[in-house]
């Protein structure tokens, strides 16, 4: 696949532009306001056109003259949200947006019909069981249409909407290609699609139009299956295109950023973001589980300040403010938030599983399986509710039990020293050693974030009397934690240092283990005893130098360290 | 209500059907009108009249049908009497009701009228209209009220080309969802059948459509889950099962935690159930080593919250893992014993007390302690009705006797066993279920009867047992293994060394020591003696690890047969004289009396007759009275051949014989011809032919000679193979 290639059509900006303009009217009409929406703000990201540049009004038939007036009465009901008002009006018209208008209106009706009905249900299992009565019926009427091929794009696209929502994938699917392949420019029908692909084989095997939308299209499904490098290359060649003013797009890098967690960037790209487009709340709660992470308290406060201001009633508001209160340890305020943000919203991932986090804290270990076991059944990818998940049954000391769900979390991010980490650590609680090393050393391979698991592969082996691989361990965790610069758990340093400077001293290799004594010193809770090793090891000199009879044979043979020397049983010096 | 019109019967049984209709799941309209028109057709027929009344209305009718319902309240004499059933039932849902708002009652309505008209919508009313739930591909939608609006309600989505069309694009979700209530008997209902009777319940992959169906709709029903784990055991799919498994004990903490009234306390048992459920899961699938890691965690958190009852079910795991890893686990089930009933467990009680009989059993314990014990239980059983234990135990009785080699007591219990009906409260009085305790005694049944050479009723049998447990269910293999033992069996008494030789390989499938055991058989019947008694020598270095007595025994005496072979008869004197303290040592009286068959032929091969008669009559008469016709037939020409000997005779000298030896000699001829014609097998009887021949010729009687000479002839042309050496078999 050559990602570096973009469409050739990006050369020519002002023709992009123009397409913009006209689709957005085209939505405009047909009242689809997210696809509009985005299309305003990538036009608004281009250069303006000069006035007799401006494309041409689309074409007024003969059917679009008669259906005017219905139209435009049903139009003002529609934007009204007077759906079945607006249906009515439009029954009998026989343009192809009347149409659309009609069976939109119809299908609107019946899902806000559906959201109506869910509040007042006859009893708590209805729950799960209200359904759009409508979609059955639209299904069949667009069926017998798109048979007889007198589907546009808009209508295609309304029909493909529909099967989704009856759970019909394939079809759906299929009519989705199709009404991208009629509409290209209509941005709803490429997000549905995105929706449905599963898998990279999936994504390669559908015949998509060459046209300079299906890059943007790409990068956003390499975003979501995960494919970040490849995202951001496409993202990079957009914005060298000529798209490096839409907030879009620098959005959406952020997004991958934070996906690969290199914190940093994103943060300065939301910071950019939220300098260009500062009433926006769209991607904000990714923004404050940034903030989250690196404990940036007075940013996350204005933050969750700002957007209370601009809407409190938004899910992501609701998110922030949830993050907000969480790091300030305020958990029953955060789970609130979490829940509020839940009932704007029951289809919100990360509310459920913020939500289980939160409940963890607060030791409500059911309720924390219960938020969590809410984001599986959302997002069975969702690999943080089942890190939680074994998190919680791991408080309840399980150490079997959880392992299933950290195995499962492991599956999702192979390459997550996380998981590996909190598998070992089961794996040690049920004296499964072998495992154990296995995972730690398989996530210190894979990158350790938190650098411990060199720490507890080193301890383990010296709980298993493997002196020299103890000794490796330890001394590959110093290298990685003076490497990475930034001075983390002293206590577990001087730990390894006391370690290597006994092994050392067992060995006989006097000169590396007074180093290690020495800098055992600069740690306060091995200080004493670096001291107490240095002593001994000057005694062990003194003796060398003055040989007494009974000390010179052992070490006559000095420079030849004695391998395989038992340690000392460092447990008890151990914290 | 028109109460005082009744009369006395028809009320008596409308009363009767007050609970099933309160507490089972909902019905359609038809199968409900029919059900009150057996009762009561005056009944049925106000019902009719109000719903029609209500349905063919408007919203008016329905609220007034529901401002008279408290009328009868308040008067003494009427049925409806507010602390009544059906009183306490309506106030219930008049107060649900009262509670509706305006949409809702507006929307109970609806469901009423669509619940009314569906039946009549359908042209034959009765038959279409009984959505059992395996069987309806129609478009139901049972939107139900629970129980708080007696009205079941459902409703026919689409008009009918619609309908059609729906069904032309296959694929779509067929059925709706189900009530709560429709939706609990449905999963009892599958519950119970994969338990007890495996073939009445759905195939696997409908039921996991099923069940997939059910949970889209309805998420948090948590048992839907366990349906699916147990299914997913069905097919053997670790992976699935797993998942399902801990979804439910996922599901239940949370129900655990908000409902049951011991609030905490059933959070934290169902997390321990939770950690034994997934270790039996383990133990299932084999996985010792997981299952001991589950099992252990269990132990720890039941101890840690003092939870005996749990610590409980742990141990009788614990005990059922190590027998399975195969390692000695009689002092866990002691304990486990004990325990139980300390804490008064009756059903974990008895269970251990027949893993212990078993285990007793296979030790050689003392007969009597065994069965006392199992009567011990008995006892227990029956005062607790525990009908699951009371078919194991009789399961386990037919074994044992079997064992012991008592076949007429097997027979007796296992037909015990099968004549028994279901004595479970969900199918009482059905005859039978196909659990492992009645496999078992249908195999052994098998097996009697292939032993009295019944092979029709045999396969008789098997075809039952076919048709019960179909080859992919657990039980199968069972049958299986039963099938070829008895086949193989057969084939070796006719001398069919080459069909009997590819079955081994099927049995080394099922059971690997078995297999051996027959593959060393095999090569011993064609002469290959070092490569049998090379796995001979295997099969008992592994049987004395794993204390398989019966087997070691039957690898002493074909061992001794293989030293008969090599004319060394004095060897396999000791052999068989190890294997006859065994087998007298764990009660074994059919393997016993094989051994002293071995070794009165032994005896007589070293030209001791005498000696070898005195210690056959000690064989005869278990033999006779339980043994197989074989092994009659076999005692009896052994016996005949010790009288000859003992009578002088030699093959080809015509010496004076000893009348009155000679005479038993004749008879017991006589007899052993009768048992191998009953299992028409040839090869011996010609050896008997032939011995008779000779017999009387010696005797001097030439007619029965000349006759006994032609059935040998005759037998001879028809087999076409050499006889082997006559007297170097037993």
């Amino acid at each position: 696949m050559k990602m570096a290639a973009l469409c050739s059509e990006f050369g020519d900006l002002a023709q992009i532009k123009k397409q913009l303009i006209s689709v957005i009217s085209l939505c405009k009409e047909r009242g689809l306001l997210h696809s509009a929406k985005w299309a305003s703000e990538l036009a608004f990201a281009l250069d303006p056109l000069p006035k007799d540049n401006l494309p041409p009004e689309p074409a007024f038939t003969e059917e679009d003259a008669q259906d005017l007036d219905a139209l435009t009465l049903a139009k003002s009901y529609f934007d009204l949200k007077e759906y079945d008002r607006a249906a009515y009006f439009l029954k009998g018209c026989c343009s192809q947006k009347a149409y659309f208008l009609y069976m939109y209106s119809r299908y609107l009706s019946g899902e806000k019909k559906k959201d109506d009905e869910t509040v007042d249900s006859l009893g708590p299992l209805e729950k799960g069981q209200v359904r759009n009565e409508a979609l059955r019926e639209l299904r069949v009427e667009l069926s017998k249409k798109h048979t007889a091929r007198e589907l546009d794009g808009f209508t295609l696209y309304l029909y493909g909407v529909v099967l989704r929502k009856l759970d019909l994938l394939k079809e759906a699917v299929e009519v989705f290609v199709e009404a991208i392949q009629a509409l290209p420019l209509h941005w709803g029908a490429w997000l549905e699609l995105s929706n449905l692909i599963t898998n990279i084989e999936m994504l390669k095997s559908l015949s998509l139009p060459d046209c300079w939308i299906k890059d943007f299209f790409m990068a956003h499904m390499y975003t979501e299956l995960q494919m970040i490098k490849e995202a951001l290359q496409k993202y990079q060649n957009l914005i060298e295109a000529g798209f490096s003013k839409s907030t879009y797009i620098i959005s959406q890098i952020a997004v991958a950023y934070h996906n690969i967690r290199d914190i940093d960037q994103a943060l300065a790209l939301f910071n950019e973001l939220r300098e260009h487009d500062p009433y926006r709340i769209d991607n904000m709660d990714t923004f404050s589980n940034l903030l989250y992470v690196k404990s940036m308290k007075p940013e996350l406060s204005y933050l969750a300040h700002n957007l209370v201001e601009i809407d409190k009633y938004r899910v992501e508001t609701c998110c922030v403010i949830g993050n907000y209160y969480s790091l300030r340890s305020q958990h029953e305020k955060a789970a609130l938030y979490f829940q509020r943000a839940l009932k704007l919203n029951p289809r919100c991932l990360g509310a459920w599983t913020l939500m289980g986090h939160e409940y963890m804290e607060m030791k409500n270990t059911s309720a924390a399986i219960q938020a969590y076991r809410h984001a599986i059944e959302v997002n069975k990818r969702d690999y943080r509710a089942w890190y939680g998940l074994g998190q919680t049954y791991e408080i309840l000391k399980m150490p079997f039990y959880c392992l299933y769900y950290y195995r499962k979390a492991h599956q999702l991010r192979p390459n997550d020293s996380r998981m590996l980490v909190a598998l070992g650590e089961s794996y040690e609680k049920l004296s499964q050693q072998v495992e154990a090393k296995k995972c730690y050393w398989r996530a210190y391979s894979v990158g350790d974030v938190e650098k411990m698991a060199l720490l507890k592969l080193a301890k383990l082996h010296e709980q298993l009397n493997e002196s020299d691989d103890a000794a490796q361990c330890y001394m590959l965790y110093i290298q990685d934690i003076f490497s990475c610069g930034e001075q983390l758990e002293h206590a577990e340093v001087s730990t390894a240092l006391r370690y290597l400077g006994q092994y050392y001293f067992k060995n006989k290799h006097y000169d590396e283990a007074s180093l290690c004594a020495q800098r055992c010193c600069d740690y306060n809770d091995a200080r004493e005893e670096g001291k107490a090793l240095l002593r001994q090891i000057s005694q062990v000199r003194d003796q060398v130098e003055t040989p007494s009879a009974d000390l010179f044979t052992p070490l006559s043979n000095n420079n030849t360290p004695v391998r395989r020397v038992s340690p000392l049983n460092l447990i008890s010096f151990t914290p | 209500m028109t109460s005082s019109k009744i009369t006395l019967p028809e009320r008596r049984r409308l009363n009767k059907l007050i609970l099933p209709l309160q507490q089972g799941p909902d019905l359609t309209l038809g199968q409900f009108l029919k059900t009150v028109e057996e009762c009561c057709p005056q009944t049925a027929y106000a019902v009719k009249l109000r719903l029609h009344e209500m349905a063919d209305g408007e919203l008016k009718d329905m609220e007034y049908f529901f401002s008279t319902l408290p009328t009868p309240f308040t008067a003494f004499d009427s049925e409806a009497y507010k602390t009544s059933v059906v009183g306490l039932f309506m106030r219930h849902m008049l107060l649900a009701y009262n509670k509706l708002s305006f949409s809702q009652v507006y929307k109970l309505y609806k469901s009423l009228q669509h619940y009314y008209h569906s039946h009549y919508a359908k042209p034959t009313d009765g038959q279409v209209c009984v959505p059992t739930l395996a069987a309806d591909d129609s478009d139901m939608d049972l939107t139900s009220t629970e129980d708080t609006v007696g009205d079941r309600a459902d409703k026919e989505e689409l008009d009918t080309p619609l309908h059609e069309s729906e069904l032309r694009c296959d694929n779509t979700p067929s059925r709706g969802p189900l009530s709560q209530k429709q939706a609990e008997y449905f999963l009892a209902r599958q519950a119970y059948l994969l338990k007890n009777d495996e073939n009445k319940a759905l195939r696997p992959a409908a039921l996991q459509e099923e069940l997939n169906n059910m949970l889209k709709f309805n998420p948090d029903f948590a048992e839907a889950h366990y349906l699916n784990y147990l299914n997913s055991m069905r097919v053997q799919d670790i992976f699935l099962s797993a998942h399902s498994l801990l979804h439910y004990f996922d599901r239940l903490i949370l129900s655990g935690n908000e409902g049951k009234s011991n609030g905490d306390e059933g959070y934290g048992r169902s997390l321990r159930y939770a950690a034994l459920n997934l270790a039996s899961l383990h133990c299932r699938f084999g996985h010792y080593q997981q299952a001991d890691l589950a099992l252990q965690e269990a132990i720890r958190i039941a101890q840690e919250s003092n939870d005996h009852v749990c610590l409980q079910h742990c141990l009788s795991w614990l005990y059922t893992l190590e027998h399975m890893k195969g390692s000695e686990s009689t002092v866990l089930t002691q304990d486990s014993v004990k325990m139980a009933a300390h804490f008064c467990l009756p059903y974990l009680g008895s269970l251990d007390i027949q893993s212990l009989v078993q285990q007793g059993a296979m030790q050689g314990k003392a007969a009597h302690k065994l069965m006392d014990a199992l009567k011990d239980t008995e006892i227990l059983h029956w005062k607790h009705s525990l009908s699951e234990l009371i078919e194991i135990s009789l399961a386990q009785t037919t074994s044992i006797w079997r064992m012991y080699g008592k076949s007429t007591m097997a027979l007796q219990q296992a037909q015990l066993l099968l004549n028994m009906s279901s004595l479970e409260p969900v199918n009482f009085g059905v005859h039978q279920n196909n659990t492992e305790a009645f496999a078992v005694a249908l195999c052994h049944l098998a097996e009697l009867h292939a032993e009295q050479g019944l092979y029709s009723a045999t396969s008789e049998i098997f075809q039952h047992l076919k048709e019960q447990f179909p080859p992919h269910t657990q039980h199968s293999k069972l049958w299986m293994l039963c099938d070829l033992k008895i086949q193989f069996e057969r084939h070796m008494n006719n001398r069919k060394y080459h069909l009997a030789e590819p079955l081994v390989k099927a049995m080394s499938a099922l059971n690997k020591t078995e297999g051996l055991y027959r593959k060393a058989q095999v090569l011993k019947a064609l002469n290959r003696s070092t490569e049998a008694y090379s796995i001979l020598q295997q099969l008992q270095v592994h049987c004395e690890k794993t204390k398989c007595t019966e087997i070691i025994i039957r690898v002493m005496l074909s061992t001794a047969e293989l030293h008969w072979e090599s004319s060394s008869f004095s060897t396999a004197l000791p052999l068989l004289l190890q294997a006859l303290a065994l087998a007298r040592q764990h009660h074994l009286q059919s393997l016993a009396s094989e051994a002293i068959l071995h070794l009165a032929f032994t005896q007589l091969m070293l030209g001791i007759p005498e000696q070898a008669l005195n210690v056959l009559h000690e064989a005869m008469e278990p033999i006779l009275a339980h043994g197989a016709v074989i092994d009659k037939g076999r005692a009896m020409l052994l016996a005949a051949r010790c009288h000859m000997a003992v009578a002088g005779f030699r093959l080809k000298g015509q010496g004076h014989l000893g009348q009155h030896s000679a005479a038993l000699a004749v008879d017991g001829l006589n007899e052993a011809e009768s048992y191998f014609s009953r299992l028409n097998c040839k090869e011996r009887l010609r050896d008997v032919h032939y011995l008779q021949a000779q017999l009387h010729r010696s005797l001097g009687q030439t007619a029965r000679s000349n006759k006994s000479a032609m059935n040998f002839r005759l037998l001879d042309q028809e087999l076409q193979s050499p006889a082997p050496p006559v007297f170097m078999q037993l």
